[in-house]
């Protein structure tokens, strides 16, 4: 009998275990790599051609999103560069016909964290901190983890992330500073 | 409001999700994280994550209101005033704040009505246009009030076009009729005056409530004057004669209650006494008019303190031209010629009542001019209608006299933003933009023009009313080319014409983007002449009042409700739950009568009574209030709408009571629970409010403040950095109620309904306690902002089983949603009851669009989650972002929360109480200053400010 009872007691500790396992948010989240609407290259365009990350995604140090770049900001290179490659040429109808390109998103967080990209780029925190070896992405995909833990850890000892000139000793380790 | 059916889980449906979350989790791989969709080409100036302002003009009846708009991806999503908006100091009405609400409205109209089907603007056309063009009587176009001088332009160019002509009224059903009647005919015109509460020292409040959330410039004035620096003062002295309990009375330094019939002798006899104190009548005035009013019979009469009476008297005089002397839109016009008359004679004509910019007058038609074209239109003399703006069907509040004229009219034109009572008897129901889509501008002083501009497209298949009317006039007119398609293109073509200074070196194009951007204009226009009181009219007004035979039953005072106004904003569920600042009563209006007339009667609040008047009646729940003058009944309209989902069957429609001077009281033996807010109404003898005259201020100043030694029972906190406080002051606070709504947009606060209310499960994270202190027949009024204290060592922290509640390094008491188990320990062990519990899930009852309101700043709780004030950490956060982008640190005045922002008043400050610079430290450190139950020891971080009080003398303080 109390075999039994343990047997139970067990196979639902595990269910439980398993099912909580399976069902939390970000376990697929990453690697994962979507395929794009347009197979737009990090490597080549951050890595090869060192593009500044800011130059299209220009709002990081501005306001809480970084911002995916508009049609118009590809263009600025592609009305002349490379314009008999197929997926140019779908980008450039798309940019006559005035509608908006819709690319997955692989970056989310949770609805009740209010990240900010402002206070992090302006203080120097590489974009590779969270984003991984964004230059050597051919497709874009989730290098890190974005769980809370990794937060922290960089809130409470941010100087491996920072550039070395920076003062900055802590980040806020508040609820308030993510959660409102 | 919500059905519990609706969200109840049950334990199979609950089971069979769990399932199918595993079974999908384990079984397909990475979940779609959806799509980010950039720009195709970024408009200039938008960045998303970034918050827009662009200014704009709310208008309501003869007032303007100049607002930013703050916008985010598009959305137009929270009000606050526009400080280039002269008097109004950057505040709004609490209405105004609230009408963001309104642009989301679920019930608006989306596409025309023709017939009773969903139909488009083309057929809506081809019904009306060919009417109209063949039209041989007048057509009938009935508005609210225009206020803007390009309005004014297009219903001429529309008289114009119509082949049979234009009869046009505007009637605004809750601005009353009586003061411009009294306008005209003491001083020849209707210009309406600005009343200088910043200019004034001795108010006299005659049945008027010159401290109603909407007075925005009167509130900004009466606190300009009323939080001096120490016990000398200067501070004015408020005097309320009022039937009815107002937010003035309850501001007031002497109240009386005072009979609404009584108010025009009692003004004539303070003019009297003035008068034989040596204060010269105006020209043409007969000092033998004024003769059978005495001050000391009319004392009697009404039980008030006669040593009060003529200490005002002598008050008066002494302030000379610094009085004013203020009557409410419910007494009769005799009423306002005596206000007039006393007004001229200490030279506050023209200094605290101010008509030097005042507009052109806009003749309102009355109710009585209303009925009777209502009646003309029966007798078949027009040939179509048009009614734009206020709902006549609900408001005129004759159901045959409306039924006859809908038969008398053979095409009835609807342009509104809803199907309401008006659209439901008319052929052709237009959707109208609302205001926050639309082109306007508006005139509310002879040196000022407000502009307004869309803050964002239309939602739906929508049109501006101005555009609907020009669009007949476009097609009507033989010149159809004279007229653009547009109302923008109009607007700017009066502007070029009329506005733009000639022989300016700006060119127009910029001209006209600096007036859109600051939203206001200010022109040079000359001051008007000095309005001349005509003393004919001033005897003939004495004489009328002599006349007015005491009214038989109960006296009623009808006044537009605090948050729905004349009903417009019914179906707004965020002014619907803003309860009355008086009564504290959500959801509906009750009839509030006196305590002696309730014990006389055997009735109490919720006791239903029906109100009789000229073949009219209403059944109301009553409201015993205390300070209600005995024999005096008052109400609020605005209520009893027939039409709108949230709007429909809420309170009673007294309407039909309108324009009766009494009615007859009879209990029905039925009753009804009311959704109070507040339900307790003693301190109890506890010092929670405070509140101080000048000479005890003085006292206490003297006496030094008592330290009590508080035991802790934790190691003090300590804030690095700094520590966020916020100081509020209860002689500054009116209790307009600005802050609440200021607070439920900024923090999406849910509505919680009637059934909740009556539960004591309202979400307000901000409210105004009211208390009641002395006898109830005259009762001192307490009022005091009250939210989350962030107590240093707070009593909701240490009961947390999870640490969902803490306290962070710079003093915020922080709730952590997400971490939240429900408990509900915190809430019990909160000694100010400011934490709300989120008992349902509100938010997914919101029925789209409107949660597009919902600031994407701040989490939209789900149930089961505990919720209160954050001191508006979105916009700390947000502060503080920015600052370090910018490269600097924070400022003092960086971080404004939504409350303080909003305050007409200035009585909430917030900053950093480290700063020994800042204001909140200073005002911290101020000998009015306490902490609400700091016996505690919990170290509140809220100071508040005593109130202040400056009777005329101490035995009167307590006597009147």
């Amino acid at each position: 009998m109390r075999i039994l009872l343990g047997a139970i007691a067990a196979g639902l500790l595990l269910t439980v275990l398993a099912v909580g396992w399976a069902t939390q948010t970000d376990r697929l989240a990453q690697g994962y790599a979507p395929a794009q609407p347009i197979p737009f290259s990090h490597r080549l365009h951050a890595g090869s051609l060192s593009i500044p990350c800011l130059h299209c995604h220009s709002a990081a140090d501005r306001s809480r999103h970084a911002g995916i770049p508009a049609v118009e900001v590809c263009m600025e290179c592609h009305r002349v560069t490379k314009t008999e490659s197929p997926a140019i040429v779908q980008l450039k109808a798309l940019f006559d016909s005035g509608r908006p390109l819709e690319w997955k998103r692989v970056h989310s967080l949770p609805d009740h964290v209010y990240f900010d990209h402002r206070p992090h780029v302006n203080a120097g925190v590489d974009c590779r901190s969270c984003h991984g070896p964004v230059e050597d992405m051919t497709v874009i995909s989730q290098a890190m983890s974005l769980r809370m833990n990794r937060c922290l850890a960089c809130h409470r000892a941010p100087r491996p992330s920072l550039p070395a000139e920076s003062d900055l000793q802590r980040a806020p380790e508040n609820c308030h500073a993510c959660h409102r | 409001m919500i059905e519990d059916a609706d969200i109840r889980l049950s334990r199979r449906r609950f089971l069979g999700l769990m399932g199918a979350t595993a079974a999908f989790a384990a079984g397909c791989s990475r979940p779609d994280r959806g799509a980010i969709v950039p720009f195709n080409k970024r408009p200039e100036g938008v960045t998303p994550g970034l918050a827009d302002f662009y200014a704009s003009t709310f208008q309501e009846g003869l007032t303007a209101y100049g607002v930013l708009v703050r916008i985010r991806e598009g959305r137009p999503l929270h009000l606050q005033g526009n400080d280039e908006h002269p008097g109004f100091r950057g505040k709004t009405s609490p209405r105004a704040i609230a009408d963001v609400l309104r642009l989301y409205d679920p019930d608006r109209l989306r596409r025309p009505i023709v017939d009773g089907r969903p139909s488009d603007w083309a057929r809506a056309e081809a019904r009306i246009l060919p009417a109209l063009k063949a039209a041989r009587k007048p057509v009938l176009l009935l508005s609210g009030a225009l206020l803007s001088p390009t309005r004014r332009a297009l219903v001429e160019d529309l008289r114009k076009a119509l082949p049979g002509g234009l009869v046009h009224a505007a009637w605004e059903p809750a601005c009353g009729e009586s003061e411009a009647q009294a306008s005209r005919a003491c001083f020849g015109d209707e210009r309406r005056s600005r009343l200088r509460l910043d200019r004034a020292e001795v108010v006299v409040s005659l049945e008027t409530d010159l401290l109603a959330g909407e007075r925005t410039e009167e509130i900004a004035g009466f606190a300009s004057k009323r939080a001096p620096a120490g016990p000398e003062g200067p501070m004015n002295r408020l005097y309320a004669f009022e039937g009815a309990m107002s937010l003035t009375g309850a501001n007031s330094d002497h109240r009386t209650p005072w009979k609404p019939s009584r108010a025009a002798a009692l003004a004539f006899a303070l003019a009297r006494a003035l008068h034989r104190k040596g204060v010269p009548l105006p020209s043409g005035v007969d000092a033998a008019a004024l003769a059978p009013f005495d001050l000391d019979a009319l004392a009697r009469e009404q039980g008030a303190s006669a040593s009060l009476l003529h200490g005002l008297v002598d008050d008066l005089k002494r302030a000379g031209r610094a009085a004013l002397v203020a009557a409410g839109p419910a007494l009769p016009p005799q009423a306002h010629a005596a206000c007039h008359l006393l007004n001229a004679m200490l030279g506050a004509e023209g200094r605290t009542v101010d008509a030097a910019f005042a507009p052109p007058g806009e003749a309102l038609a009355g109710l009585q001019d209303l009925r009777g074209l209502l009646r003309s239109a029966a007798a078949g003399k027009f040939a179509a209608a048009v009614f734009w703006q206020a709902n006549f069907g609900y408001a005129s509040a004759d159901p045959e006299l409306w039924k006859s004229a809908a038969a008398g009219l053979p095409l009835k034109v609807r342009i509104g933003l809803h199907a309401d009572e008006t659209a439901q008897a008319c052929e052709a129901a237009l959707p109208e933009h609302h205001w926050l889509e639309a082109w306007g501008d508006f005139e509310p002083a002879s040196d000022l023009l407000c502009l307004q501009q869309p803050a964002v497209g239309p939602l739906y298949d929508t049109r501006q009313g101005e555009e609907i009317l020009l669009g007949f006039a476009r097609a009507l007119s033989k010149d159809a080319h004279a007229l653009p398609a547009d109302y923008r293109e109009y607007l700017q073509r009066r502007w070029r014409r009329e506005v733009y200074p000639a022989g300016s070196l700006v060119p127009f194009e910029s001209f006209w983007q600096a007036s859109l951007h600051d939203g206001v204009l200010r022109r040079r226009a000359a001051p008007r002449p000095p309005r001349r009181l005509d003393g004919r009219a001033v005897n003939a007004a004495a004489a009328a009042a002599l006349a007015v035979p005491p009214p038989p039953g109960f006296e009623l005072l009808l006044s537009p409700g605090a948050g729905v106004y004349d009903g417009r904003y019914a179906n707004n569920g965020w002014l619907q739950e803003l309860p009355d600042p008086v009564t504290k009563l959500t959801w509906g209006n009750a009839a509030a009568l006196s305590p002696s007339d309730a014990q006389r009667l055997r009735l109490q609040d919720g006791d239903v009574v029906r109100l009789e008047a000229g073949g009219r009646s209403a059944e109301i729940p009553v409201v015993v209030q205390p300070g209600q003058a005995p024999g005096v009944l008052s109400a609020a309209l605005g209520y009893g709408r027939r039409s709108g989902s949230v709007a429909s069957g809420v309170g009673v429609d007294l309407y039909p009571l309108l324009g009766a001077a009494s009615v007859s009281l009879t209990p029905t033996g039925a009753r009804e629970a009311l959704p109070f807010a507040q339900r307790h109404h003693s301190l109890e003898g506890r010092d929670a409010a405070r509140s101080l005259s000048l000479s005890e201020y003085a006292e206490s100043r003297r006496k030094g403040r008592p330290e009590r030694p508080l035991a802790r029972l934790y190691p003090p906190q300590r804030f690095p950095a700094r520590k966020w406080a916020m100081a509020v002051d209860l002689s500054a606070c009116v209790g307009c109620g600005a802050c609440v709504v200021a607070c439920q947009s900024e923090n999406n606060v849910p509505v919680v309904g009637p059934e909740r209310v009556l539960k004591g499960r309202e979400m307000h994270w901000m409210r105004i306690d009211r208390y009641y202190a002395g006898p109830p027949e005259r009762p001192r009024v307490l009022l005091q902002p009250m939210l989350c204290q962030h107590c240093d060592d707070a009593p909701c922290e240490s009961v947390c089983p999870v640490n969902a509640t803490n306290h962070d390094s710079e003093g915020l008491n922080q709730m952590a949603y997400n971490r939240c188990v429900g408990t509900r320990y915190c809430s019990n062990n909160c000694p100010y009851k400011v934490r709300r519990f989120n008992f349902f899930e509100y938010a997914a009852q919101t029925r789209e669009p409107a949660g597009l309101a919902f600031n994407p700043e701040v989490t939209v709780r789900p149930r089961g989650v505990m919720e209160k004030c954050t001191f508006c950490v979105q916009r700390i956060q947000e502060a503080k972002a920015a600052a370090r982008a910018a490269g600097r640190p924070l400022r003092e005045g960086d971080v404004e929360p939504a409350c303080a922002a909003a305050c007409p008043a200035g009585a909430i400050v917030f900053g950093d109480l480290r700063d020994p610079s800042s204001r909140v430290s200073k005002l911290a450190l101020s000998d009015r200053g306490y902490r609400v139950l700091e016996e505690l020891g919990i170290r509140p971080s809220v100071t508040y400010l005593a109130d202040l009080t400056n009777p005329a003398g101490p035995e009167e303080r307590r006597g009147a």
